[in-house]
């Protein structure tokens, strides 16, 4: 149990017209949740592909459990789970059935109910696939992934698409595979959910891990613990002028303003003051704690859902 | 038991697809029911020739009719004008019409194989007649039999017709929809699943071929009691000399259908690539018409092809009542080509 869960160094794969991973290196130790995060096209799923054994990078070092994809590949595929970004199964194949079916492919596998029952799937187990809503679809992936009871579990956006409360119940089940001293690495463009269900986690924009850490501790760099947002009736105002007279910066962000500050308490006397000399017509003030998206934005530029 | 559960999910997937289902088995015996029941009487289609009505007939002219008909010859008798429609129309084979004192006989260019034959049996009615005319002794003739190469012959057409129905219906099963529901399936992403799985691709590939295998002898099964209940046809042979050929057969073919699914990128790249090994492998088998003729090469390359060996076995045991004895190096060949291209099929296999 020495060698870490994942080690990948110098990971590289370009397409025709694009360099999906740019030099990639991560390690995850065993038994953490470690999320991949970042905007669509930054490069996580090729990524998690690539580390998958399903996309073939151009150059990069890849340890798996201490195996290598050259000499025992099928090792580790007996001893990995997999959910893809999407999971195209036939379409008159029941989840029951499926269960059944990919657990004949491994040496140790769970049964069958017992992960119908681990994604409350108990009553659709025997229903046709393409019957399924897409939160049971995905949730049956899920069940997929841990047929053999393994080690490492992939998750590629593993609740994109899904409602409210199904996102819920599957970040239960993540923390379920933490809590059965499973190793979870899973990408995600929801800064929530990787600050909800992720010990560690790497930033990737443009094919490049910009950062890594905890939460917290990507938090804590910022030195910008908290936000305050100003929210209009319709459209923002320009920010400019009102930023010069309260040396401040002020960033308008779509529909509101942000001001990024490390004390709260002492900028907002001074930000109402400054509004009601200048007639900012704003309707709300609010004081937010700083999130991964404002890490993000404050490395790239760029929000993360742009 | 891997292989066990592929094949067993296989026929279950397959056995909910009531539309497919259905169709591969109504298919062939459509087919059967429909061109057995349109040439029931008599071995198959029979040669004609057209007869332009003479404007006075004769004696000789009666005596020609009435040789003709003793020859087999299925006379059609009409006048000029409507014999020469009939024949601009491209549907006459060979024509006979009155010139000066005697006759002709315009034969059509584009249908040699029969107009030939009818050729040779005028020409023979014509000695007849002359001799009937001129009170002279008939001609001798050199009697006919028609046999299969068993040296048997049912006058019945449909039991002619069903080996062949058989045989070209596991070609194109395995050519054209097993290959082409694996590259469609894959253009879809049904497969990428498995790729993160242990599974190895030549039991998912083996249990997909025994799937249809199995579908191929409940097919053929179905084929031969419609063909016994409705046409009295008999399987002369015995029928686990029929298992055994229609198992390397329907091997052989699927794994073809597999082994090219590996090099086309797409369903419609496949259509092109299917076609490409269909049309050289019916044409080249000396089921439509010898090859006596060809360079000795192409000879010696066709002998090597298995569709024809898989044919001639077929119809010598279900048709001649044969054994295998003679067909060694033909099925061998069969078999072969199956390994090969089951070989290529596991090695060219993608599962995105």
């Amino acid at each position: 149990m020495s060698a870490p869960a994942l080690r990948i160094r110098g990971l590289r794969k370009a397409f025709p017209k694009v360099v999906a991973v740019d030099g990639v290196e991560l390690e995850v130790a065993r038994g953490e949740v470690f999320g991949l995060l970042g905007p669509n096209g930054a490069g996580k799923t090729t990524t998690l592909e690539i580390i998958e054994g399903l996309t073939e990078a151009d150059a990069g070092d890849i340890e798996i459990l201490g195996l290598t994809w050259a000499k025992q590949g099928q090792e580790i595929r007996s001893r990995i789970g997999v959910q893809l970004q999407s999971t195209s199964l036939f379409n008159k194949i029941t989840p029951r059935e499926a269960l059944d079916l990919y657990g004949s492919y491994y040496p140790k596998r769970r049964s069958t109910l017992e992960l119908l029952d681990l994604v409350q799937l108990q009553e659709k187990a025997d229903a046709y696939h393409i019957t399924l809503s897409g939160g049971q679809q995905q949730r049956l992936a899920l069940a997929l992934a841990l047929v053999n009871d393994p080690e490492l579990v992939f998750l590629d956006e593993p609740t994109t698409g899904l409602d409210p409360q199904a996102r819920r119940s599957l970040w239960d089940v993540v923390r379920r595979m933490k809590g059965e001293g499973r190793t979870v690495m899973l990408t995600t463009h929801y800064m929530d959910e990787a600050e909800a269900l992720c010990d560690r986690l790497a930033i990737m924009d443009h094919g490049k891990v910009i950062a890594t850490g905890t939460p917290a501790s990507l938090i804590a760099e910022l030195a910008i613990p908290s936000v305050v947002e100003l929210t209009f009736e319709g459209a923002a105002p320009d920010a400019t002028a009102f930023s010069a007279r309260l040396d401040q910066a002020v960033e308008r962000r779509g529909d509101l303003w942000e001001i990024p500050t490390p004390d709260p308490k002492a900028l907002l006397p001074r930000l109402l003051e400054a509004a009601e000399v200048a007639a900012v017509p704003f309707q709300q003030v609010h004081v937010r704690r700083a999130t991964l998206e404002d890490v993000f934005l404050h490395r790239t530029g760029r929000s993360l859902r742009e | 038991m891997m292989l066990w559960r592929q094949f067993a999910m296989e026929w279950r997937l397959y056995s909910r697809d009531r539309v497919a289902m259905f169709w591969t088995f109504a298919f062939p015996v459509i087919l059967l029911l429909g061109f057995g029941t349109i040439f029931r009487d008599g071995g198959g289609p029979k040669l004609s020739v057209v007869r332009v009505q003479a404007p006075a007939p004769g004696p000789q002219d009666a005596a020609l009719d009435q040789a003709l008909t003793d020859l087999q010859l299925k006379v059609q008798a009409l006048p000029k004008a409507e014999a020469e429609a009939r024949w601009a129309r491209g549907e006459t084979a060979a024509q006979v019409e009155t010139e000066g004192t005697g006759y002709r006989l315009r034969l059509n260019s584009y249908l040699m194989a029969q107009a030939g034959a009818t050729a040779g049996l005028v020409n023979q009615a014509w000695l007849v007649a002359q001799a009937r005319l001129s009170g002279a002794p008939e001609p001798g003739r050199i009697p006919i039999t028609v046999e299969s190469p068993g040296r048997k012959h049912s006058d019945n057409y449909a039991s002619f017709l069903l080996p062949g129905l058989l045989g070209l219906n596991l070609v194109s099963m395995g050519l054209f929809s097993v290959g082409m529901v694996n590259v469609s399936y894959r253009e879809k992403g049904k497969f990428r699943r498995l790729a993160v799985t242990p599974l190895p691709k030549w039991i998912f590939l083996l249990g997909q071929v025994l799937h249809r295998l199995t579908v191929t002898v409940v097919q053929a099964a179905i084929l031969l009691l419609v063909g016994r209940l409705v046409f009295g046809i008999q399987n002369q042979g015995s029928f686990l000399d029929l298992l055994l050929i229609m198992t390397l057969g329907t091997g052989c073919f699927m794994a073809f259908g597999f082994a090219l699914s590996g090099f086309a990128e797409t369903s419609e790249g496949y259509a092109a690539i299917s076609n490409l090994v269909f049309f050289p492998l019916m044409l080249l088998s000396g089921v439509y018409f010898t090859l006596d003729s060809a360079p000795a090469w192409l000879q010696h390359a066709v002998a090597a092809m298995p569709l024809a060996p898989f044919l001639r076995a077929l119809r010598a045991v279900f048709n001649d009542g044969g054994t295998l004895a003679g067909h060694g190096v033909g099925l061998a060949i069969v078999a072969a080509w199956g390994c090969a291209a089951f070989a290529l099929a596991v090695r060219r296999f993608r599962w995105a």
